[in-house]
């Protein structure tokens, strides 16, 4: 808990010191106007606190970094935290069924190449989850659009639901969540295929499996009952890792779907230079990142009783 | 001197056949080679400006004159990938030597030290894992302005960890070895450890993770062109953001074959990175870690 904490803590600070490297200051940003006059400067300046000593703008930037004050967006004229937060439901609704998805594909795939290790079965699997690895998702993204949503024309090419539809639809978000999804679960099963395999297949080389086949065990006991729940703890702390993979497949995903999320608000934000906004995104998906660690920590303590924690 | 010549040549004779006993790694090495002397020689190949546009020819479809057909600009598409080869080669190169050199020298000094520059150094490690590697890339880019300088500096400075990790490990474990016990007690200078002993012992994995980092720079680097944040007019992620606008019309070949591109030389880099493998580490074989499970078995 106190590490996520200082881990916020040193995010944030890198926010702070990011945006003073910049040549000119953050005010540069603001100030690059050469019919601006001296004094409407010094008000501009005055006004985002930016004319204070250093270390008191770090102390201001910190305090408003817990309170949600994260500086106002240069395009939207709103605060950069209800900005960034309006935008946060339409990710999860993205991320979280392919985070499941990933998961179970990748253990059902890790499995099966586990059970006969250097087949072809095992070669096959490695190189598909190898294959899609290689991918770059905003390119596969465009694969399928093109496909199913232009050729075919079966499926819905961009958004979160139609203009038609008036407030949730289930079946419509469903249907406009098959290709971002797949899209962002096809290039991730690598994460989790690769390393549910080579756990297992390091923990059926251990003594104690040698003496469950030894006490005359069927294999499939042996395998699942034996192997399969060591074998799995290693995903348990991918999982931590894995919602950052995740988050940047997001960030591609979204924008080549247009999903309304915070990947697509990154995008553009770029393109509008749109820097507190950019800032916060960076700063949230730290704090996502950072939460999930933290979760997947206790989670593997409960699982594994030989970790401790103070 | 001829037998020691000779002795190299048969050891080099040894490592490509154990080389090229995979199929794939020879195949990713001859894809490779061919594209970067068609990036470097790109001018005497083609004898078209690339940047020069042809509206006449507005996104023509693939044909025998134009392979890859011509983008939104009329310009042919096989050229601008050829060209676009160029930045995504630099700074492969170039950013999987600045992490393979800061992770190599961070973390044989961690395993040879311990104590508290260990701890100092795994700690930040840790830190530069939990930030979220393309988010602060994309940040620094925006920020600093997007020249291949920057790109391949901040994909650099946050790709070591990984790195670190492995030959930290690595050296510990050869640290607890006789013959280096051995050079301690006879007094031995830590430069002539570090270079005669620890590093030479340990080339061969970090070549192997080296090339093993690398499609993921190539990725990382395509996502921030497609991202619009790269100088050049011409590179195969921009070549994908500018045809984000032409998708609906069908003009399939404006995304289909810079992605394809970057998809080829990502894998093509794993295939060299497995070849090596097997030459290099013929003992690991059984093992086939790969980054990820480094990554994932760090607890």
């Amino acid at each position: 808990m106190a590490v996520a904490i200082a881990l916020i803590f040193v995010v944030g600070t890198l926010n702070f010191v990011l945006v003073h490297l910049v040549p000119g200051g953050p005010g540069a940003i603001l100030l690059n106007n050469p019919r601006m006059s001296p004094s409407a400067k010094d008000a501009v300046l005055r006004s985002f606190g930016l004319d204070k000593p250093l270390q008191e703008q770090y102390v201001l930037y910190l305090a408003g970094l817990v309170t949600g004050n994260w500086g106002t967006s240069y395009f939207f004229l709103e605060p950069a935290f209800d900005v960034i937060a309006s935008r946060i439901p339409a990710t999860l609704l993205l991320m979280v069924p392919s985070l499941i998805l990933t998961i179970l594909i990748g253990i059902v795939l890790g499995v099966l190449a586990a059970r006969r290790p250097f087949t072809y079965v095992d070669r096959f699997l490695s190189a598909f989850s190898f294959f899609f690895y290689a991918m770059p998702a905003f390119w596969l993204g465009f694969v399928l659009l093109t496909v199913f949503a232009l050729f075919l024309d079966v499926l819905p090419a961009a958004g979160m639901s139609s203009i038609t539809v008036s407030g949730f639809d289930m079946i419509d978000y469903l249907r406009h969540l098959i290709l971002p999804m797949t899209t962002l679960t096809l290039v991730n099963i690598a994460n989790f295929s690769l390393l549910v395999r080579a756990s297992l297949v390091e923990v059926l080389d251990q003594n104690y499996i040698t003496t469950a086949r030894g006490k005359g065990l069927p294999e499939r006991l042996v395998f699942y009952r034996h192997a399969l729940r060591n074998g799995l703890l290693p995903t348990v702390t991918m999982i931590g890792l894995f919602v950052g993979f995740i988050l940047t497949g997001a960030i591609l995903t979204e924008t080549v779907f247009s999903w309304p999320g915070l990947g697509l608000l990154t995008f553009d934000s770029i393109l509008r230079r749109d820097y507190p906004i950019v800032l916060g995104l960076f700063f949230i998906f730290s704090v996502m990142i950072i939460a999930s660690n933290l979760v997947t920590d206790l989670i593997y303590g409960l699982l594994d009783p030989r970790i401790t924690y103070d | 001197m001829t037998e020691r010549c000779l002795s190299g040549a048969g050891k080099a004779m040894q490592l490509w056949k154990a080389y090229a006993r995979s199929k794939s790694a020879v195949f990713g090495l001859v894809f490779l080679v061919g594209l970067a002397l068609a990036a470097a020689f790109a001018g005497y190949i083609f004898h078209v400006n690339p940047e020069l546009p042809d509206l006449a020819k507005d996104r023509v479809p693939p044909s025998f004159e134009h392979w890859f057909g011509t983008d939104y600009l009329g310009r042919d598409q096989l050229v601008l990938i050829v060209y676009g080869a160029r930045p995504s080669l630099i700074i492969a190169f170039t950013a999987g030597a600045l992490l393979s050199v800061l992770g190599t020298l961070t973390g044989v000094l961690a395993g040879y030290f311990g104590g508290r520059i260990d701890g100092f150094i795994m700690r930040t490690a840790d830190v530069f894992l939990t930030i979220p590697t393309l988010p602060l890339v994309i940040l620094v880019v925006a920020l600093m302005g997007p020249n291949l300088f920057n790109v391949m500096l901040i994909i650099g400075l946050t790709g070591w960890p990984v790195m670190a990790r492995i030959v930290r490990a690595d050296t510990l474990s050869l640290m607890k070895r006789e013959f280096i016990e051995i050079e301690r007690v006879m007094g031995a200078s830590i430069r002539r450890i570090l270079f005669m002993h620890l590093l030479p012992n340990q080339l061969n994995s970090i070549l192997v993770y080296t090339s093993l980092s690398i499609p993921v720079v190539i990725l990382t680097e395509a996502g921030l062109e497609f991202l619009g944040l790269t100088p050049l007019s011409i590179s195969w992620g921009f070549m994908l953001n500018t045809s984000i606008s032409y998708w609906i019309s069908g003009a399939w070949w404006l995304s289909f074959f810079p992605g394809l591109a970057i998809f080829s030389t990502a894998l093509a880099f794993y295939f060299v990175s497995d070849g090596l493998k097997e030459a290099l580490n013929p003992k690991a074989k059984r093992r086939r870690e790969s980054l990820v499970v480094q990554l994932a078995t760090r607890k």
